[in-house]
């Protein structure tokens, strides 16, 4: 069953999006692009650094125009069912918000505190009650994934240096020769 | 080559390898076994992990997951019908029907040794073949390297869905984000916005994770999945003379899967498929298959499994990834120093072997861990994804970071996830994408050589003397229209 052309699906808003990306590079390619290098009146370089990105935008505009084209005569009714609905959209949003609020904040706030905010937030949002669960993955999660990266594979994550202190003192206690070496804090205070 | 081959051998008998193979195979199959969770997004998980370790260990921990998480697929697929892996799609079919007919453990016995048989048996054909390959690989020259690497992107593109279009809008963007940073030929910037952050280019890993993990994540929360009905493992264990009996299928499957990881692109769901007909048409009792017939579950595991050792071949003699799971794999080598090529081979033969032999090893490591721990993996089917799903995006978030200590990492992971998600509602694949992003600095660079050997002329310079160059460039369009006519058939799916 054929339909009207719909003008909003994330097939087409991609397809758009990519075609006008694609169009603007190529107008503004002498800025995107720095001028080759020259020596003695020669390039460097045996073809110009704009040649290879020219010939793949050229194309990627004219893929995704002929695309456009097709999905405008053959998009059917079964395809417009198959896509993501608001609430998909709207959990996906959510879920997304807070990948990115997680990426800013676990330098400023270190990894434990970042991690059982982003944690919690998600396992909320899936639809977990208890306090009990929510907070053994929220705090012994990232606590124990700490503690075996920068302790066992010597790899750092960023973290205040209040907690790193805490976790060098707990970790001295069990081992009573010689208090643990605390990794390079990467978090400011 | 004898003497690299026994050097390689020594290298990876080594403990911390078998013992960092058995935690890969135990975390693939543990990942594979949980519906929704797939081998590529464990893969991409823990491939920072990868980077810390001796290359000799490293890498085979992430060829354990890999190995571990195909046949950790087949588990949700025999026992509730819920494939873990692409690749097990075909194993649900006769597998799940032996569980209703209440012979799970027989199914996935059979899953196990017939994966085991058809990995160890195409791990030594890779062994075999790659030297003969890779000197082949040797004579080629800038043009030779240019022509493959164009024909392997139209294979990806022509193979990786039914719309060839957006396969290759998708390589193409792929090629695109690959001119960000520094030009290989002339070291000019391009596209980096006057941002330090992009002088270097676009980082591997965040892509890797960003596209390939992180949508796989975010679609379980989107579809609200929570719960599952408990499946019980029940049944005899499969027979010796069961197994016997569907060795021959075993065998036709092993050789199927081979032949189809040679080719870049295709990968274990075309092979599981094709094993799984071929055994159906081969039967004396067709109608039996895809009632809960042994043979099925046989074939179907024996080809995907089949897949991974020749899927090496293109990727360390040429560098070109076969599938998803090469691309995360030839992250791995680069960031552990070894650019795969003819010249790995050359410089680091021992090494190549000693990765090769772990994977032989793996498979023997394989059939004791699955063989003890499918109890274990028949209830992973059930645990809550609230208290999954977290962990996992800790995972990413921390692993992406670990690699490089830059906080501008986990900004482009969030944003490949948001796109790999946009992508998948708007059904296009990142595979291709991945792929451009991967091979696009080597192909401009072979061009620029060719162009630069050719005195400005490159079409009358393949034309006169490259003639080998030139043939793989015309017979590339007919190769992908070819393949995807055979995989797809019919017109355009949009």
């Amino acid at each position: 069953m054929t339909r009207r052309f719909p003008f909003i699906t994330s097939e087409i808003l991609t397809l758009n999006a990519l075609m006008v990306a694609s169009v603007l590079s190529l107008i503004f390619m002498n800025s995107l692009v720095a001028a080759p290098k020259v020596l003695f009146g020669r390039s460097l370089s045996a073809i110009p650094p704009s040649l290879f990105p020219s010939i793949v935008l050229v194309l990627l505009a004219g893929m995704c125009a002929a695309t456009l084209i097709i999905v405008r005569t053959r998009i059917t009714h079964s395809i417009l069912e198959d896509r993501m609905g608001r609430t998909e959209w709207l959990r996906a949003v959510i879920l997304f918000g807070i990948m990115t609020l997680y990426a800013m904040t676990m330098v400023p706030f270190g990894f434990l505190i970042s991690t059982a905010i982003a944690t919690a937030l998600i396992a909320l949002q899936m639809g977990a009650r208890s306090v009990l669960q929510i907070g053994l993955v929220s705090f012994l999660g990232p606590v124990l994934l700490y503690l075996a990266a920068t302790r066992l594979l010597a790899v750092s994550l960023p973290e205040l240096n209040t907690i790193e202190l805490f976790y060098a003192d707990m970790l001295s206690l069990f081992a009573s020769e010689a208090p643990a070496v605390p990794a390079t804090p990467d978090a400011s205070q | 080559m004898i003497e690299q081959f026994t050097e390689g051998f020594a290298m990876a008998m080594r403990f911390d390898t078998m013992a960092l193979v058995s935690v890969g195979l135990f975390a693939g199959m543990l990942v594979g076994s949980l519906p929704g969770f797939t081998t590529l997004m464990a893969m991409a998980i823990l491939l920072p992990i990868s980077f810390f370790l001796d290359p000799i260990v490293g890498i085979p921990f992430l060829l354990g997951i890999y190995k571990g998480g195909i046949f950790g697929g087949s588990v949700p697929a025999i026992l509730i019908s819920m494939p873990g892996t692409g690749a097990a799609v075909a194993t649900s079919r006769d597998g799940y029907k032996l569980t209703q007919k209440g012979e799970s453990r027989k199914a996935l016995d059979m899953a196990l040794f017939s994966s085991a048989f058809g990995d160890t048996c195409s791990d030594i054909f890779t062994i075999v073949m790659m030297f003969p390959i890779a000197y082949l690989v040797m004579q080629f020259g800038p043009p030779e390297l240019f022509a493959v690497l164009l024909m392997s992107l139209v294979i990806i593109a022509a193979t990786s869905g039914a719309n060839p279009l957006k396969s290759l809008i998708m390589m193409m963007l792929g090629l695109w984000l690959s001119f960000v940073g520094t030009d290989p030929l002339g070291g000019v910037e391009r596209f980096t916005f006057g941002l330090f952050d992009l002088k270097s280019g676009i980082p591997l890993l965040p892509m890797l994770i960003g596209v390939f993990a992180l949508p796989e994540v975010a679609s379980v929360i989107i579809r609200n999945e929570k719960s599952r009905q408990l499946a019980a493992l029940v049944g005899e264990r499969l027979s010796k003379a069961e197994f016997r009996r569907c060795l021959p299928t075993i065998c036709r499957s092993t050789v199927i899967g081979t032949g189809i990881g040679i080719v870049p692109g295709l990968g274990q769901i075309v092979a599981a498929m094709m094993g799984y007909s071929a055994a159906k048409n081969a039967s004396k009792h067709p109608e039996t298959f895809g009632e809960g017939e042994i043979e099925g579950v046989a074939a179907a595991e024996a080809a995907n499994n089949a897949v991974n050792g020749p899927t090496m071949v293109p990727l360390l003699t040429l560098g070109i990834p076969g599938d998803n799971v090469t691309a995360i794999l030839l992250g791995a080598f680069v960031a552990q120093g070894l650019r795969p090529g003819p010249q790995l081979f050359e410089e680091q033969g021992a090494t190549v072997f000693a990765i090769l032999v772990a994977m032989v090893i793996a498979n023997i490591l394989f059939v004791a861990i699955g063989y003890l721990s499918i109890p274990f993996f028949a209830r992973l089917v059930t645990i809550k994804t609230s208290v999954l799903i977290p962990l996992v995006i800790m995972f990413a978030f921390a692993g992406t970071y670990v690699f490089r200590s830059d906080a501008t990492d986990l900004l482009i992971l969030v944003a490949f996830g948001i796109f790999g998600i946009i992508a998948k509602a708007g059904r296009f694949d990142v595979m291709p994408m991945v792929m451009g992003f991967i091979l696009g600095p080597s192909m401009e660079y072979a061009f620029g050589q060719t162009v630069a050997m050719s005195s400005g002329n490159p079409l009358g310079f393949f034309a006169t003397e490259r003639l080998g160059a030139l043939a793989v460039l015309l017979v590339t369009p007919f190769i992908g229209y070819v393949l995807w006519k055979r995989l797809y058939g019919t017109p355009a799916k949009i």
